[in-house]
C-alpha cells in the first residue's frame, strides 16, 4: 500500500575532487526521485553508475573529498542542511542501511549481541534489549538464537550474518530502508533465502525501501518501480512491467536485449556502449 | 590450551639452544678456556683449580654443559672469577632495580606512546603535527644520548633529579629512576605513539567504522568502541616487542646512570673479563626475552577473538 | 623483471620498507624537497670528514693540553675543548671516520651474510630451508646489543669486533626479510624454465634470482645502516667499542660525561647531535626517497 510521499531527492548532484589538480569529477548529475510511504523503487545500472553513491547521500555518509549539491527531503525536511546531532538521530531511528558485505560491516571483535543492542539504544534494560535481539534474530528466520548472539562476525557465514544486519535493521522499526546489493556477495541460493525474508520484513513493517543492484530480476521482484541509472543519471522510471515491455530509452532498450535467458544468449552489445567512459563492460545483466 | 603448549615447548627448545650458544661461546675464544677465564691475570692454584671445577674443565664438553645447566637451576652459577663473589647473590641483589626499571619505563611506554598516538590520532590538527614532528626526532635520538641529555638538563642543570644510583625505599627509588625510565622509553614512545596515530587513522577509514555512523551510533562510542579499540591490536605487537626490547636498552641506561641493576654489572664484567658473571646474565636476560614475547604472544590472542577462536581455546 | 616490478614485489614482501628507485636522480631531487636536500647535504659533508677530515683538522684530535680544558666556544676552539684539552670540534671530524666505518663493516657483513643464508635457504628449500630457520629462531631469541656484548666479551672490544658481533646479530632479520622476498622469485615459472634447461643452482641463483632481490637487499642495508649507527655508538658508548684515545662520537659521549656532571657538556652534546643529526637525515632521505620508512621495527 503506497502512501504519501515520504522522501523526495532533488537535483542531486555529486562530484569528487581531485586531491592533486583540484579537478571535480562528477559521479551523480542531477538526480530526481520520489520516493511514498510504504513503497520500494529499485536502483538498477551497472558498476559505476551512481547507485550506491546514492545512498551514501541519503543518509550523509559520502566521501569526504565529494561536492553535494541539492535537496534530500525527507518527511518534510532537508536532510542535507540539518544539524549533525539531528542527522544522527535520522540515522539512528527513521533510515537504515543494508550494505553488501556484511564481514565488512562489522566490527570483527565485537559479539553480535553488542551488535545488536547498539541499535536499541532506547532499551534501556538489559536483560530486555537482549529478549529483544533474540526476537528479532528469530523474526529473521534464525533458529540458534543464543549462539548466534555469543557468535563474531567471523564464525557466520555471509548469509547468516546478512540475516543479522536485516535484523539490525528493522530493530528500530525505520520507515525507510536503503539496501545496497545486499544479496550480491552471496552465493545463488542464499542470495534468494536473504531477498525474500528482506521483502518480507520490509512489507510487514511497512516500510519504504531503496534496492540497489546490478540484477534486474531480482529488482523486479521486490520493488514497485524500477529506476535505471547510467553515467550518475537516472535515464528511465517505470514500473518493471513499463521497463520491460515497453523501455523508453535506448541504454534500458540495450540492456533488456542482452539479458541471457534460459533460451540463450542474445547479441551481445557493442562493447561501450553501456559503461561510463573509463570503465570496461563489466557486470551485465 | 594447545596452543600455549605448544609454545612453550618452542620457547624452551629455544632457549635451550640459547643456553648452548651462550655456554659454548667460551670455547669460541682464542686460547684454552682457563687461559681466557683468568685472562691474564695472576691467580693462586687454588683459585685455578676452583675454575677448573666450576667449569667441570676435566670432563668432557657434554657433562660440563650438564653441570653447568643443572647448577643454574639449581641457582648454582658459579663465582664470579674477579671477586670471588657467588654469582647466585651477585645477581639476585641486582635485579629488583633492572626489574624496576623495566616495569616503570613499560609504564611510561603503554601510557605515554598509546596516549600521544590517541591524541594524535583523534583530535589531528595542530596535537598531531607536534607528535609526528616529536616522533621523528625520537625515533632519530639514542637511549644513552637521551639519558645523558635528560642528566644535562634536570639534573646537573635544574637539580630536580639525582644524578646517579638507584634510592632507598618506594618513592626515592621512583624519583631516582625516573630520568632513567625517560631515556629508555623515549625512542619507543616516539615510535609507539607514531604506530597507534597511524593505526587509529587507517581504523577509523574502514567499513565497519561507516557504517557504525551510518547507523547513527553516538559519537563517542564509534571513538572509542571501534576506532581507538580496534587499532589497539596492531599497537599492541609493537608494544610488546618494544617491552621485551628493554631487557636490551636496560644496561646502556643503567650503565650511564651509575644504577646497581644487571644490566651495568654485565657491562662492567664485561669490561673487566669476569665471563662467569657475563654467562649468567647473558642467559637471564636471553629468558626473560623469551618469556616476554610468549607473553605478548598469548596476550595478543586474549584480545583479538578472530585468533582466539581459531585456535580453539 | 624490470625495477619497478621489483620494487613492487618488495614493498610487498617487506611492506615497511622504502624502495630506492635507480636511475631516477633528477626526480629525485623534485621528491626530496629543500629538507631533503639539506639532509643530502649534512650527509654528503658527514662522509667528507670522514674520509678526508682526519687530514683537514685544525687540531691533533687525540692530543690535549692540561691548561686547555673545558674551555668554552671561541676562535682558536670552534666548539671548545674537553676534559684533557683536547678540541672538540676536531674530535667530532675525525670521530666521523670510525662512526661512518663501523656501520659500513656491520651493513656489508650483514649484507653479504645475510643473502647468502637467505639465497641458501630459498633454492635448497625443504630441510635446508628448516634447518637455517631454526638456527634463525635461536639468534632471534637474543636481543641483537646483547649478542653484540656477548661477542665483544669473547673477542675483545674494538671497532672490527664490534661490527662483526652488531653483523650477526643484525644477520638474522636481514636474511628473513631477504628470504621472503626471494621466496617468491624462486617460484615463479621463468626460474622453473632456467632449472629444466639444467643450469646449475647457483648460477640461476646469482644470475637471475639475485638481481630481483637487489634491491631489497639495498633498501634493508640502508635502514641497517642507521640502526648500526647508533647501536655501534652505543657499544663504544660502553666502552666496548672503540677505544680510547680515539675519536669516535660514541666514545666521545661518554668520555664527555663525568664533563656532563660537572655543567660541561660540550663534547657529550655535540658528540650526540652529530648521531641523532646523521641517523635523522638518513631516516629523511630514505622516507622520501621511496615512501614510508620502517618506523616501528624495533630489534633491540
Amino acid at each position: 500500500m503506497i502512501g504519501p510521499e515520504l522522501m523526495g531527492i532533488d537535483k542531486l548532484e555529486l562530484g569528487i575532487k581531485d586531491p592533486d589538480s583540484g579537478a571535480l569529477k562528477p559521479v551523480l548529475k542531477s538526480i530526481s526521485l520520489q520516493l511514498g510511504r510504504g513503497e520500494a523503487i529499485g536502483l538498477v545500472g551497472e558498476s559505476g553508475s551512481g547507485k550506491s553513491m546514492t545512498l551514501r547521500c541519503v543518509l550523509g555518509i559520502e566521501p569526504r573529498n565529494a561536492v553535494v549539491s541539492g535537496r534530500i527531503m525527507f518527511d518534510g525536511e532537508d536532510l542535507r542542511s540539518l544539524p549533525s546531532e539531528r542527522m544522527r538521530r535520522v540515522r539512528s531511528g527513521r533510515i537504515a542501511l543494508i550494505s553488501q558485505n556484511p564481514h565488512a560491516a562489522l566490527n570483527p571483535v565485537l559479539p553480535i549481541e553488542t551488535y545488536l543492542l547498539e541499535g536499541m539504544p532506547e532499551i534501556r534494560d538489559a536483560r530486555a534489549a537482549r529478549a529483544r535481539a533474540g526476537e528479532l534474530l528469530e523474526q529473521v528466520g534464525i533458529r540458534s538464537v543464543d549462539r548466534v548472539l555469543k557468535a563474531f562476525p567471523h564464525q557466520l557465514s555471509g548469509g547468516m550474518l546478512q540475516r543479522v544486519v536485516i535484523a539490525g535493521a528493522i530493530s528500530g522499526k525505520p520507515e525507510l530502508l536503503l539496501a545496497d546489493e545486499p544479496t550480491t556477495a552471496l552465493d545463488v541460493t542464499t542470495q534468494a533465502e536473504v531477498a525474500a525474508i528482506l521483502d518480507e520484513k520490509r512489507r510487514d513493517l511497512g516500510m519504504s525501501m531503496i534496492f540497489v543492484t546490478h540484477d534486474l530480476d531480482l529488482a523486479a521482484a521486490v520493488t514497485d518501480r524500477l529506476a535505471v541509472m547510467r553515467y550518475g543519471e537516472i535515464v528511465e522510471i517505470g514500473t518493471p512491467e513499463q521497463i520491460r515491455d515497453n523501455p523508453q530509452h535506448p541504454y534500458t532498450r540495450m540492456l533488456m536485449s542482452i539479458r541471457p535467458t534460459l533460451d540463450g544468449i542474445r547479441p551481445a552489445a557493442p562493447a561501450s556502449f553501456g559503461a561510463a567512459p573509463h570503465q570496461e563492460i563489466g557486470s551485465i545483466l | 590450551m594447545r596452543f600455549l603448549v605448544r609454545r612453550l615447548l618452542a620457547l624452551g627448545g629455544v632457549l635451550i639452544a640459547s643456553s648452548m650458544i651462550v655456554f659454548g661461546a667460551l670455547y669460541l675464544a682464542p686460547g684454552s678456556p682457563e687461559q681466557f677465564l683468568v685472562q691474564g691475570r695472576t691467580v693462586s692454584p687454588e683459585v685455578l683449580d676452583a675454575i677448573r671445577a666450576q667449569y667441570s674443565l676435566d670432563d668432557p664438553l657434554p657433562v660440563r654443559y650438564w653441570n653447568w645447566l643443572s647448577g643454574l637451576f639449581t641457582g648454582d652459577m658459579g663465582r664470579s672469577l674477579l671477586t670471588q663473589q657467588d654469582v647466585g647473590a651477585l645477581l639476585a641483589s641486582r635485579i629488583p632495580t633492572t626489574l624496576s626499571l623495566a616495569a616503570y619505563a613499560a609504564l611510561l611506554i603503554i601510557v605515554g606512546g598509546i596516549g600521544l598516538g590517541i591524541l594524535a590520532g583523534t583530535r589531528g590538527g595542530v596535537a598531531e603535527r607536534i607528535v609526528i614532528f616529536a616522533s621523528n626526532l625520537g625515533i632519530a635520538v639514542p637511549t644513552f644520548f637521551a639519558a645523558l641529555v635528560l642528566m644535562a638538563v634536570f639534573s646537573v642543570g635544574l637539580g630536580w633529579f639525582p644524578v646517579f644510583g638507584a634510592g632507598e625505599g618506594a618513592v626515592d627509588r621512583v624519583w631516582h629512576l625516573t630520568l632513567p625510565a625517560l631515556a629508555l622509553s623515549l625512542p619507543s614512545i616516539a615510535v609507539i605513539a607514531r604506530i597507534t596515530r597511524t593505526a587509529i587513522v587507517e581504523e577509523s577509514e574502514s567499513e565497519h567504522v561507516l557504517i557504525a555512523v551510518a547507523r547513527g551510533l553516538p559519537k563517542r562510542i564509534i571513538l572509542w568502541r571501534h576506532t581507538v579499540r580496534n587499532s589497539l591490536l596492531p599497537v599492541t605487537t609493537a608494544v610488546g616487542m618494544h617491552i621485551a626490547g628493554l631487557v636490551a636498552g636496560a644496561f646502556v641506561v643503567e650503565y650511564a646512570f651509575t644504577l646497581d641493576g644487571i644490566g651495568a654489572l654485565l657491562v662492567n664484567s664485561v669490561q673487566r673479563k669476569d665471563f662467569a658473571v657475563v654467562q649468567a646474565i647473558a642467559l637471564i636476560m636471553v629468558i626473560a626475552f623469551g618469556v616476554v614475547n610468549l607473553l605478548v604472544d598469548l596476550l595478543y590472542t586474549v584480545i583479538d577473538p578472530r585468533v582466539r577462536l581459531k585456535k580453539g581455546q | 623483471m624490470t625495477t619497478s616490478e621489483t620494487a613492487a614485489v618488495a614493498e610487498a614482501a617487506a611492506p615497511a620498507a622504502p624502495a630506492i628507485p635507480k636511475n631516477r636522480l633528477g626526480g629525485a631531487r623534485r621528491r626530496l624537497g629543500w629538507i631533503g636536500m639539506a639532509c643530502v647535504g649534512l650527509v654528503a659533508a658527514v662522509v667528507l670528514a670522514a674520509v678526508v677530515g682526519q687530514f683537514l683538522v685544525p687540531y691533533d684530535p687525540t692530543v690535549g693540553s692540561v691548561t686547555q680544558r673545558h674551555l668554552g666556544s671561541s676562535a682558536e676552539h670552534l666548539l671548545g675543548t674537553d676534559q684533557a684539552g683536547r678540541d672538540i670540534f676536531s674530535r667530532l671530524i675525525a670521530g666521523a671516520r670510525t662512526s661512518l666505518l663501523g656501520p659500513l663493516i656491520v651493513v656489508g657483513a650483514t649484507a653479504v651474510a645475510g643473502s647468502a643464508l637467505a639465497l641458501a635457504a630459498v633454492w635448497f628449500g625443504g630441510k635446508v630451508d628448516a634447518f637455517l630457520g631454526r638456527v634463525l629462531d635461536v639468534l632471534f631469541a637474543f636481543p641483537s646489543l646483547l649478542l653484540a656484548i656477548l661477542g665483544v666479551a669473547i673477542f675483545g672490544p674494538g671497532l672490527v669486533t664490534a661490527s662483526i658481533a652488531l653483523a650477526v646479530a643484525y644477520i638474522p632479520y636481514s636474511a628473513r626479510v631477504i628470504r621472503s622476498v626471494a621466496l617468491r622469485e624462486r617460484h615463479l615459472p621463468y626460474v622453473k624454465a632456467a632449472e629444466l634447461q639444467g643450469i646449475n643452482g647457483f648460477t640461476i641463483t646469482v644470475r637471475h634470482i639475485l638481481p630481483n632481490v637487489w634491491t631489497q637487499i639495498l633498501t634493508g642495508s640502508t635502514i641497517n645502516f642507521g640502526y648500526a649507527i647508533v647501536d655501534l655508538a652505543a657499544l663504544s658508548f660502553l666502552g666496548l667499542g672503540i677505544q680510547p684515545p680515539e675519536a669516535d662520537w660514541g666514545l666521545m659521549i661518554s668520555n664527555g660525561q663525568e664533563s656532563l656532571q660537572q655543567g660541561f657538556p660540550e663534547q657529550s652534546l655535540y658528540a650526540g647531535l652529530c648521531i641523532v643529526a646523521t641517523v635523522a637525515a638518513m631516516a629523511y632521505i630514505g622516507e622520501r626517497l621511496g615512501g614510508r620508512a620502517a618506523a616501528g621495527r624495533s630489534k633491540r
